[in-house]
């Protein structure tokens, strides 16, 4: 018997097959996605930190330790390094206390609506600077003009004491206003900014470090 | 390199696969598309009973 001309592609259960498998590998595929991502952006522990075990997220209690940043040859781009123990506002913070002053700092964080001008983690704007590794800005560093325009002896210090008067600082050709930040709040804020540097972003921001060499030279990181 | 060594923090299947430039690309086309064929011969064989 000889085979008829026949069109598949005006057959509707064709397509109606063909959709039904692409949505619904894509339907398991988001699945195993959402739960692939918990492994990734689960929060390290204090043990993890004392253990020197490399977490995307480190514990709130990194904000007891030193945090640089260094060029990953392998990976193309900069990483957090978390280094020796030192202390943050003068003290160590137990596991309860960092966890509760980390709170603190993203509800202020919210209260004061930083991404309304400032980037966060990717989220936010870009009228002021992306504060994703803010603390890690040698800016705020100990010859940095920043910490030296306050006068405080500390990067943590000076960081604080700007976010209690920021409009008394210039800086950028768009200065802070002043958001009524308490004393304690500030505090809050730059451990939550320290942890936030500590989390390995995959390089974002890209050209961090370029931003900042350009800022020496006269630029700008809000244009 | 087509195949690059993992670099990722937390080993992951997906985070494997994208470390190259075009392997997330066949994977996908691999078990998207070709299923795709089978369902189209097999329409074509029901369409061909019918006539």
């Amino acid at each position: 018997m000889a085979k008829k001309n026949v069109s598949v592609w005006t057959s509707i259960p064709f397509w109606r097959r063909s959709a039904a498998w692409v949505t619904g590998f894509a339907v398991m595929l988001l699945i195993w996605l959402s739960f692939d991502t918990l492994g990734q952006i689960s929060m390290g522990t204090d043990e993890d930190l004392k253990a020197g075990t490399t977490k995307r997220v480190p514990a709130p209690t990194v904000i007891n330790y030193n945090i640089d940043y260094k060029m990953d040859k392998k990976r193309g781009s900069e990483v957090p390094v978390i280094g020796a123990k030192e202390p943050f506002f003068g003290k160590e913070w137990s596991v309860e206390e960092a966890a509760d002053l980390l709170h603190l700092g993203k509800l202020t964080s919210q209260a004061k609506n930083c991404m309304n001008c400032h980037t966060l983690l990717g989220n936010g704007a870009y009228f002021a600077p992306d504060l994703t590794k803010s603390w890690l800005d040698p800016m705020w560093s100990a010859t940095g003009p920043m910490q030296a325009m306050t006068g405080k002896p500390t990067k943590e210090e000076a960081m604080a004491e700007f976010l209690i008067n920021p409009s008394q600082y210039p800086t950028h050709a768009r200065m802070m206003p002043n958001l009524g930040i308490t004393a304690e709040e500030a505090v809050g804020l730059v451990a939550f900014l320290k942890h936030m540097s500590s989390i390995d972003t995959n390089g974002f921001p890209r050209n961090f470090s370029k931003t900042v060499d350009q800022f020496k030279v006269g630029g700008t990181n809000a244009r | 390199m087509f195949f690059e060594p993992f670099t990722d923090v937390v080993p992951s299947f997906f985070g494997w696969l994208n470390q190259g430039p075009l392997t997330l690309t066949i994977f996908l086309h691999t078990v998207i598309i070709l299923p795709m064929f089978w369902i189209y011969k097999q329409e074509k064989a029901n369409l061909e009973k019918e006539a």
